[in-house]
């Protein structure tokens, strides 16, 4: 029974297959028949310069919690899907320094000077709020308030840990394609540096400048 | 930093060598906006058979400026009603589901779970045959107790290219990194590293524009070399844009 079965869905397969590559080689045919001589068109929208794409530089502090505070630099790049909706992924990277702890006990300190280095990176979507501002009469720009929420990780004390990234930010378009941009954001990671385990909140804000291409 | 300055430099680079398009307005009217989103006002029209400059385009948006110089933003769809100067009608790269069903590449980012820990993932993917694709991923998998990486290469076939909502099944293969936390390697433990199997299932739904959701589940298989297999689950939930 099994055997007359696969024979039958064997026939089936081939005769399926012999329709398809029929139609196929006819299609060919029939495009070969009537390949109308047309001159390419010299426009097309990709000759329209696109700015779709967001680079750009940022500087600023971080308050990495119990580490006090530092100044933290980063690149970040984005991509703008819709009016309102955007992509980010932006890397960056601060020195911790030290405790309250160790500033006041000059004891032994927590971590090494390589175990110090903050670094991180995080993926998010963003959501614009469109906007102007003006100046003066005359003078208007357009911005955009923005919210971002994302995930990404956070290198600080030795390990790798997983962050939950949550910013809000103002980017005001100078030109077309050059932007001003305040970020805030909350990086959120869990952390037993200090002890007992934890979620630490490190807030960062930066000053960037951003260009789209 | 030389990095940036040559990426700068590129980034300029490609703006100087822009092109403008004259084309003309066959519709009654079209609306110029402040900016490139619905948001922004409107503060002058274009006319039937005026001439306009379409100078850069912003998601969907197109600058634009008229013989008399004025410079605004007219959405994608005003911009298909209108004719170049040999009369053909200026030719918009819409992206809809059509165009998905053609794409050729896709990059997608995902988060979910990999047994109890938070796992990010970035994929690139080659869309072969409407039902084929291969496909490369990287993952960050951070626990308490370990920090993981996986890379993997697979072939995934789309059961039903055609419908909006399609399921998926993947096959791969790759390798998997594990690094102790720090506090555990001072207790001994060491990186190991292992190859990885991957039988997985999801579905995907064309969202709109170059984007896609996905949702997976992977079985994985960590060959370790101890008597019994590493399995894993990971669960995830991402995005896609097609190129």
């Amino acid at each position: 029974m099994a055997t007359r079965l696969f024979r039958l869905f064997l026939t089936g397969g081939l005769l399926a297959s012999g329709v398809v590559f029929s139609t196929l080689s006819h299609a060919q045919s029939n495009d070969v028949l009537i390949e109308p001589e047309l001159k390419r068109d010299v426009v097309t929208e990709a000759d329209i310069n696109s700015n779709d794409f967001e680079f750009g530089v940022v500087a600023g502090f971080v308050s990495i919690e119990d580490f006090s505070s530092s100044a933290v630099y980063g690149l970040s790049v984005g991509y703008h899907v819709t009016e309102n909706l955007f992509v980010e992924v932006q890397g960056g990277m601060a020195e911790a320094g030290k405790t309250s702890f160790e500033n006041l006990s000059g004891g032994a300190p927590l971590l090494t000077e390589d175990e110090r280095d903050y670094q991180f990176y995080d993926l998010s979507v963003g959501y614009n709020f469109n906007g102007e501002i003006f100046f003066t009469d005359g003078t208007t720009f357009n911005t955009d308030f923005f919210l971002t929420v994302g995930g990404g990780s956070t290198s600080f004390g030795g390990d790798n840990k997983f962050t939950l990234s949550l910013g809000a930010g103002y980017r005001v378009l100078v030109t077309d394609s050059i932007a001003l941009r305040l970020d805030v954001r909350d990086r959120i990671f869990s952390s037993q540096l200090t002890g007992e385990k934890k979620d630490t909140h490190n807030l960062q804000y930066t000053l960037g400048a951003t260009f789209f291409f | 930093m030389r990095l940036v300055w040559m990426v700068l430099a590129l980034l300029i680079s490609s703006v100087a060598s822009a092109t403008e398009v004259q084309v003309t307005v066959v519709e009654p009217y079209a609306d110029m906006h402040t900016g490139p989103a619905s948001e922004y006002p409107a503060f002058h029209a274009v006319e039937r058979g005026e001439a306009i400059t379409v100078m850069s385009s912003h998601t969907g948006w197109y600058k634009v400026r008229t013989a008399r110089g004025v410079e605004g933003w007219i959405p994608g769809n005003a911009l298909a009603k209108t004719i170049l100067q040999d009369n053909k009608t200026f030719p918009i790269d819409d992206k809809n589901f059509d165009a998905f069903q053609q794409r050729l590449f896709e990059v997608s980012v995902f988060a979910g779970r990999i047994d109890n820990t938070n796992a990010l993932s970035a994929n690139a993917a080659w869309i072969i045959t409407p039902n084929i694709a291969a496909e490369a991923s990287l993952t960050q998998a951070l626990g308490e107790f370990s920090e993981n990486r996986l890379w993997l290469v697979r072939l995934q076939h789309t059961a039903f290219p055609d419908w909006r909502l399609s399921p998926y099944f993947t096959l791969g293969a790759g390798q998997i990194q594990t690094t102790p936390t720090a506090t555990l390697v001072q207790s001994g433990a060491e990186t190991r590293t292992n190859d990885l199997l991957e039988v997985g299932v999801g579905v995907r739904y064309y969202l709109i524009k170059q984007f896609s959701v996905r949702l997976e589940y992977k079985r994985l298989t960590a060959l370790t070399e101890r008597d019994a297999f590493e399995e894993l689950n990971q669960w995830q939930l991402g995005f896609s844009v097609f190129f």
